[in-house]
């Protein structure tokens, strides 16, 4: 006896039950019934996969059951009497309690006339009753149906049936159900309901048959995934009772999948009343993304831990074997590769060792250097301590002779008349003293020493130095500046002291990107603390200038020995450097005070206006950015010489640079975050990285990190005249230009309706709503308001299962747009490959010289619209369910035709983010690679990603603002944003998209990337 | 009664090619009585053959005759050596008729001249209707008269399925739904409790499954 299934186990233990279905794919894709699987896990206590529903040929049951099942989503394996005998139905179910299958759902099944095989024999050997009788009977007898004992293991399943509560006889549903009952059923999924009433009538009769206590019932649950499918399911599926009140639900809904899902709610709720219904069959007919939602709403989730779900094909032999086979098979590629890797590594152990002395010497070299550098320090130290004495023995001796002369401030400021400009100190320094100029000289020397110690570049110690001799000049040469003799040294003792965080960061930091940001963060927090202790100073020292200033002109009087003009022109100087300093130090408002004190002694001066204009333009430098900035610099080459030295054992690896990544996606989050409220505000240009990617990897063989492709993309063009838009030509996968080249950037289209459309959400729409009503006006629109570089028309109102609007009129639209707009132009058809060929082959005869780009070719009518496109020279889409072979055979077939594949861009079929994208990206990303890698010419074509149409169908784009989810309007631009960031990465080179934000966010990146 | 319908005058045209002498060979049992194999379909065909030779530029000299019928060896007994006279018999039987003549007359070409369709009943003038399937194991005792096996599109022994909707079939609205019909014979016959019974598993050799069907009676072998 096996373990109970998960789903006995649910309705045995009285929880109520959910149950899903799963239509397993018209071909041999297994990832597609992994796919819908994942989508059901955790949400349903067990999946029914059907067995060619409605008579059309899937995969089969049993296999797509077990790919459930290896994705740990128990199957209920449906089994009809359609397509097999009594020896094929037994020799299936010995299969399936052999590989695990637990549940077994007994149908006639649906009659072949349904299907897409109407001559096909229909076998009904015996219909879904005996087909119970024969399961039980080979469970519990343990005898196949001819009566012969089954020796060993023999199918042990968990059998159920279907009912229908809406079929006729009425009065005798109930019955054929006991019968089922009666032939083994344990459990039975009701047929859908949309008419409760009717349900609770049947349900009333099964209670006084007694059976709600010998079967558990499951509701049938389908939310109508649009008013199409509602009306189609009343009027046209024999034994379904739809009722006009949910026809009206969903013709009245704004958001019809919304709607289908709260109706499924709704009666999920109703029938959950009703005595009897022990669960819920939730039949989301090619719409699984639905059941969590639903199962979510209707307050039945989460659903129970399943229990005794496991896959028997994967056991430990299986693993074993497949093991020991793959190692053989390795086994020869490892030896093949082991030669080649023996040879890598002498080449590298070789450049190792030459590294190693290389860093060896320069670490000696720069030891060596440090160690003067600290000997002409201390040098200079003692020079500046003499220089102070001497400053102090004048002093006094100015004292002296003040006290005798009874004169001071004048005689004082005799002595220090330096001033200097913040910027350039050159033909200034003749306005200072003998003493002062030898003390700036001092300190000069001394910051050269400094910068040959820390390897600062010209710019950085330029930068410092005209910091520190704007603070010299100012505070050496302000009215009491004597007192201040020490401030010159004070700033240089503490600019030192980034060679500490330095020291920290070559311990602790590794990668690149760490040690950017750690020496960034800790060079902040030093140069702040450099900044403030000359604070306290600033202000004494500026107070007594105020006090002093007497004259109109706010200028104190002129001392003895100098013109008024001379002291004129040193005062100014002098303003000039306190206000630098200011900006220095980001004190816009004070550089602005001072420079305006300037600007009245001297209505003309140069300085003083530029200063000026630069604190109105905001070019104020933050307080740490331009120095930590510096500091940052100073660090990294000692940085990475120490890293050699702690690290000399791993070879030198190309480093991939992460760098530039971080940055963008903060500041598109940011972009983002004004996005909503604002969305018409422009985006800022990303920041591009400056260094080459060969530069940042220094020393590193370019073998180690270039991979250059042997091929490159066709170039396609559409359009015509100067606004033409070329796209795809890259001879390196996308965006790697440090290995080849992408001539032509992505582009984006803007797509347009040619009718108003109705299921899209109010934040998209009401960027275009004004213009819904003209096809011409909405693409002018997009072209003057946003920019537009090429527009698609996407002829959705001709699909014949919708308006089926004549070619005619999409002439006319076309037309018009054609005449409204100059920029190329993608004229995307409905879909349907009878109704495009007619539509588009009409179509292009009104074209003109406009290079029109005409989609989607498809297998179903590539001859004919290829034969068009290639009369007038038109460059096409060949648009092909998401897969490499497909994707590559229409292109064979456009080829063969005579198209030349400079004309073809290929749709391979994508998804949005979070809806199956990562199956568009690397079946995108297989076909690149192919065509670069492996010079296969037939798939060397630029992408077109129809993005706009799959991201705003998604249920995330629709569902309104909420404190969980946030803004919708946000919401729907960076999901379509993301979708077309990945999709470029992975290769797109032409993106259809529609938020006018997300298309500018894209633009942006891509024009940083590029 | 087995009811046929005659072949379209192109496939038949398409047999006689290169038949320049041609016996149009009627049955006066079954088919006779739908109207495709009797006296008078004999002679419309053979005059449409004549039209259509014309029409093709062929010369073919046609006789016509009809016997009482081609299932019982002693009608058949003058075509033994009278079939031997044309390069083909054109038989308006049904399929056994065709057999049966190709069974006991070597030498003689006998082809189809009609689609054996159906055991059937005459509703109307110009309709029939499928009443049986020959499956050899009657269980119209069960189910008030009326067949399951013939007359439903699933061959269900336990009906009516989930698409019997207001007595129709689900596979065209023109068939009727026989299980919706038993259920109301029998509740009439106030017997619907009997459809509580589950059928079960037929054995389908006596419907052809177990091999060509043949039947023995000692007494009436002479």
């Amino acid at each position: 006896m096996t373990e109970k299934s998960n789903l006995e186990h649910i309705l045995t233990s009285g929880q109520f039950a959910v149950t899903g279905e799963l239509g397993p794919p018209k071909n041999g894709d297994m990832e597609v019934v992994r796919r819908k699987a994942r989508i059901l896990k955790g949400h349903v206590d067990a999946v029914n996969i059907t067995d060619c529903q409605t008579a059309i040929v899937r995969m089969s049951s049993l296999t797509a059951g077990l790919i459930a099942l290896s994705e740990g989503v128990e199957p209920v394996m449906q089994m009809t009497c359609r397509d097999r005998n009594r020896i094929a139905i037994q020799a299936e179910a010995l299969g399936a309690e052999a590989l695990g299958i637990k549940n077994l759902l007994c149908l006639t099944g649906d009659h072949q006339k349904f299907g897409n095989h109407p001559q096909a024999k229909g076998v009904f050997d015996m219909d879904s009753i005996q087909l119970l009788t024969m399961m039980r009977q080979m469970r519990d007898e343990r005898r196949f149906q001819c009566g012969e004992e089954i020796k060993g293991p023999a199918p042990d399943f968990f059998l159920g049936a279907a009912a229908n509560p809406f079929a006729d006889p009425f009065e005798f549903r109930p019955r054929r159900l006991a019968k089922k009952v009666a032939a083994g059923a344990r459990f039975i999924q009701t047929q859908i309901i949309y008419n409760v009433e009717k349900f609770a009538r049947f349900m009333e009769m099964v209670r006084d048959l007694g059976l709600h206590e010998k079967v558990y019932i499951l509701a049938g649950i389908t939310p109508p995934k649009s008013l199409g499918m509602a009306r189609y399911m009343k009027n046209y599926v024999p034994g379904l009772d739809v009722t006009d009140e949910v026809i009206q639900r969903m013709r009245d809904a704004r958001d019809q999948r919304a709607e289908g899902i709260q109706i499924a709610v709704d009666i999920i709720q109703q029938v959950r009343e009703i005595p009897g219904v022990k669960g819920v069959h939730i039949m989301a007919i090619e719409w699984e993304e639905a059941v969590p939602e639903i199962v979510k709403l209707a307050g039945l989730g989460p659903r129970p831990e399943p229990k005794g779900v496991e896959p028997r094909l994967v056991s430990q032999q299986a693993i074993e074997l497949a093991v020991s086979q793959a190692g053989e098979q390795a086994k020869a590629s490892i030896e093949q590769g082991l030669e080649q890797v023996k040879k890598e590594l002498q080449v590298s152990t070789e450049l190792l060792a030459k590294e190693k002395d290389r860093a060896a010497q320069r670490v000696a070299a720069l030891e060596k250097e440090l160690q003067e550098a600290r000997e002409m320090v201390a040098e200079k130290k003692s020079e500046t301590a003499m220089l102070v004495a001497e400053l102090n023995e004048a002093k006094n001796l100015l004292k002296n002779a003040a006290s005798a002369l009874a004169a001071a401030p004048v005689q004082v400021q005799a002595l220090n008349p330096a001033a200097a400009a913040g910027v350039a100190l050159s033909g200034q320094e003749a306005a200072l003293t003998s003493r002062e100029q030898m003390a700036l000289n001092a300190l000069k020397q001394g910051l050269a020493a400094l910068r040959k110690a820390m390897n600062l570049t010209e710019d950085q110690f330029e930068a410092i130095k005209q910091f520190l001799e704007a603070q010299f000049v100012l505070y050496l040469g302000a009215p009491m500046g004597i007192q201040a003799g020490q401030i010159p040294v004070q700033p240089v003792s503490t600019a030192v002291m980034p060679a500490q965080p330095v020291a920290d960061v070559g311990a602790t930091g590794r990668s690149p990107l760490q040690q950017g940001q750690v020496t960034a963060s800790i060079a902040t927090e030093k140069v702040e603390a450099a900044v403030s202790p000359v604070k306290p100073v600033t202000e004494p020292v500026s107070k007594p200038a105020a006090a002093v200033v007497t004259g109109a002109e706010g200028m104190p009087p002129c001392p003895e020995g100098l013109t008024q003009e001379e002291w004129r022109n040193k005062w100014l100087i002098r303003l000039i450097a306190k206000a630098n300093v200011c900006l220095q130090r980001g004190d816009a408002s004070g550089a602005k005070a001072f420079f305006e004190q300037v600007l009245a002694l001297d209505a003309q001066n140069a300085r003083a206006k530029a200063g000026l204009e630069r604190i109105a333009a905001g070019l104020v430098p933050t307080p740490s950015a331009p120095t930590s900035e510096a500091l940052k610099e100073a660090a990294r080459p000692v940085a990475e010489v120490e890293q050699p030295k702690a690290e000399p054992k791993p070879a030198p690896e190309p480093v991939k640079e992460v760098k530039p990544e971080a940055p963008v996606q903060k500041s598109e989050e940011k972009a983002a975050v004004v996005a909503a409220p604002a969305v018409q505000a422009a985006s800022q240009p990303l920041p591009k990285e400056q260094v080459s990617l060969a530069e940042r990897c220094g020393q590193v063989s370019k073998d180690l990190f270039m991979e250059p492709c042997s091929a490159s993309v066709r170039p396609v063009t559409i359009g015509d005249g100067p606004k033409a838009i070329t796209v795809g030509g890259a001879s390196t996968l996308p965006f790697h230009l440090f290995e080849g080249e992408m001539p032509y950037a992505p582009k984006v289209a803007y797509d347009v309706l040619d009718v108003q459309p109705d299921e899209w959400p109010d934040v998209l729409s009401r960027h275009y709503s004004d213009v819904f009503s003209d096809p011409a006006r909405w693409a002018q629109k997009c072209v003057k308001e946003y920019g537009a570089e090429a527009i698609c028309l996407s002829l959705v109102s001709t699909d014949p299962n919708g308006m089926n609007r004549p070619a005619s009129e999409a002439v006319k639209t076309v037309t018009s747009v054609l005449n409204a707009v100059d920029c190329p132009l993608v004229l995307w058809g409905c879909g349907n490959a009878e109704k495009d060929t007619e539509t588009l082959r009409e179509v292009t005869s009104h074209l003109g010289n406009r290079r029109v780009c005409i989609a989607p070719l498809t297998d179903a009518n590539y001859r004919s619209l290829g034969a068009t496109a290639l009369g007038m020279n038109l460059p096409v889409v060949a648009a092909t369910p998401i897969d490499v072979n497909l994707a590559k055979q229409l292109n064979i077939l456009l080829e063969n035709l005579g198209l030349p594949l400079e004309n073809v861009l290929m749709d391979p079929s994508i998804g949005a983010v979070g809806y199956g994208m990562e199956y568009t990206y690397s079946v995108i990303e297989r076909i690149r690679l192919a065509a670069l890698t492996q010079q296969d010419a037939k798939l060397a074509v630029p992408f077109i990603c129809n993005i706009g149409r799959e991201v705003w169908k998604a249920k995330e784009t629709k569902i309104a603002s909420s404190d969980s989810l946030g803004d919708q309007e946000r919401r729907g631009i960076l999901m379509e944003a993301i979708t077309a960031s990945a999709l470029l990465l992975a290769g797109g080179d032409l993106l259809i998209m529609r938020h006018p934000k997300a298309i500018e966010m894209t633009n942006v990146l891509v024009q940083a990337m590029m | 009664m087995i009811i046929a319908e005659r072949k379209p005058l192109n496939e038949i045209m398409d047999m006689l090619k290169g038949v320049s002498r041609l016996l149009v060979l009627g049955c006066r049992g079954c088919v006779a009585i739908c109207s495709a194999g009797g006296d008078k379909e004999v002679e419309i065909l053979a005059s449409a053959i004549r039209l259509g030779c014309k029409k093709q530029g062929m010369g073919m000299e046609i006789d016509t005759d009809t016997y009482i019928r081609q299932c019982d060896p002693e009608y058949i007994e003058p075509l033994k050596e009278r079939g031997r006279q044309y390069d083909a018999v054109l038989s308006m039987a049904c399929g056994v008729g065709v057999n049966f003549i190709a069974d006991l007359c070597p030498g003689v070409r006998v082809l189809p001249g009609l689609n054996t369709s159906f055991y059937g009943a005459n509703l109307s003038s110009g309709e029939w209707k499928e009443m049986c399937a020959g499956c050899g194991a009657c269980v119209l005792h069960l189910t008030g008269g009326l067949c399951p096996v013939a007359r439903c599109a699933k061959r269900l022994s336990n009906g009516p399925c989930g698409g019997s909707v207001g007595g129709r079939c689900e596979i065209d609205p023109n068939v009727s739904c026989v299980w919706f019909a038993i259920h109301s014979k029998m509740q009439q016959m106030n017997r619907a409790d009997d459809l509580m019974e589950i059928m079960p598993i037929r054995d389908w050799r006596t419907a052809g499954h177990g091999g060509p069907r043949s039947r023995r009676r000692e007494d009436l072998l002479s």
